[in-house]
């Protein structure tokens, strides 16, 4: 096997593998950050920068008493500056407030992932639940539906692995029903389950 | 004056935006991943001078740079040996070890976005056993297409 990377990069172990993906982190978001800035906070700067800067030559007080004394004339600009940058840094406040969420921590609607309906009373109770939860894997699917109904829906089928075609079912539970647990068998046994949030 | 102006307005942004790509690292745990196989020989091991960077189960893809990607809806964590788990709530009981990806995208992932790039992938799956450890297995073709793209 040849791999083109100095082979020394194989020796660092995990804490600073993880350092050397930090990096990543400060160039791809941003883009992110740069992107809400045309639409948000510059724009506002940039505009009222025009204002500001043809506001000095024309309008007789900034331009004029110029060579007088300039620190009153400085003044205003700061302070127009200052508010400025207050209104800039809450509009950044906010866009940081408003953009990190990932898309994936979003609900979304069990109709996304749910291939056919099967019975939609379907739920999963606590007991249920745990009843499942002491199987152990590879117990044959019948005795899992001895415990459990009917699921609410059927995920498309999969072949995650070579040869077997892999039958998911998913629950939302009964005291939690923006969870839902998926229960995938292969060749009739059950092969584990997995718990996926935010759902609707 | 013009100069200081959007830079002083922009620094908050930025240093916000690090801050936050900070905290964003700092919560995807590393994932340990107990193999079925003990092998000897696995990505990290060490002969001689050299460094494995594939073992025994490992599908290796040429990429030549090309993009990973992720083949559900779930999450990149990192591992041991220059190396991401990918595991996702829809595919439960299995769990795929991507090895030569380079500058992954850790955390949380949408099917079909980018995890990183690399030259050469080396692709475990692994199905969950009884007891907890994960057996290498022999990835359908359906989800290394999916991995790397048609």
């Amino acid at each position: 096997m040849t791999h083109p990377d100095p082979h020394s990069r194989y020796s660092h172990h995990y804490t600073s593998f993880h350092r050397q993906g930090d990096p990543i982190y400060y160039r791809e978001v941003p883009p992110l950050a740069p992107k809400r800035q045309p639409s948000s906070a510059p724009p506002r700067s940039r505009s009222s920068r025009r204002r500001a800067a043809p506001a000095q030559p024309q309008p007789t007080r900034p331009a004029q008493p110029q060579p007088t004394r300039r620190q009153k004339v400085r003044r205003r600009p700061r302070s127009r500056n200052n508010v400025l940058l207050a209104g800039g840094s809450m509009l950044a406040l906010a866009a940081l407030v408003v953009v990190p969420k990932p898309m994936s921590e979003d609900a979304k609607p069990a109709s996304d992932f749910c291939q056919e309906r099967v019975q939609s009373q379907s739920v999963l109770s606590r007991a249920e639940l745990s009843q499942l939860l002491a199987v152990p894997e590879r117990s044959s699917k019948e005795s899992i539906r001895q415990m459990i109904e009917e699921p609410y829906c059927n995920l498309s089928p999969l072949a995650v692995r070579e040869g077997a075609i892999a039958e998911r079912e998913a629950y939302p539970l009964e005291f939690d029903p923006q969870t839902w647990l998926i229960v995938l068998y292969e060749e009739g046994e059950y092969a584990g389950y997995d718990f996926s949030f935010h759902r609707e | 004056m013009r100069s200081r102006l959007p830079l002083t307005a922009l620094l908050p942004l930025i240093l916000m935006g690090v801050g936050a790509c900070r905290f964003a690292t700092a919560e995807v745990p590393p994932r340990k991943i107990p193999i079925h196989q003990n092998w000897t020989l696995q990505p990290g091991s060490q002969i001689g001078n050299y460094h494995v960077v594939g073992g025994l189960g490992d599908i290796s893809i040429e990429l030549n740079g090309s993009s990973v990607k992720a083949p559900f809806d779930g999450k990149v964590q990192p591992t041991d040996h220059k190396c991401v788990a990918f595991s996702s709530p829809e595919v439960p009981a299995y769990l795929f070890r991507l090895c030569g990806v380079k500058r992954p995208q850790l955390g949380p992932v949408e099917a079909g976005q980018v995890i990183g790039r690399g030259e050469v992938l080396q692709f475990a799956a692994m199905r969950r056993q009884p007891d907890g450890s994960w057996a290498m297995v022999e990835p359908a073709v359906e989800v290394l297409e999916k991995t790397v793209g048609n």
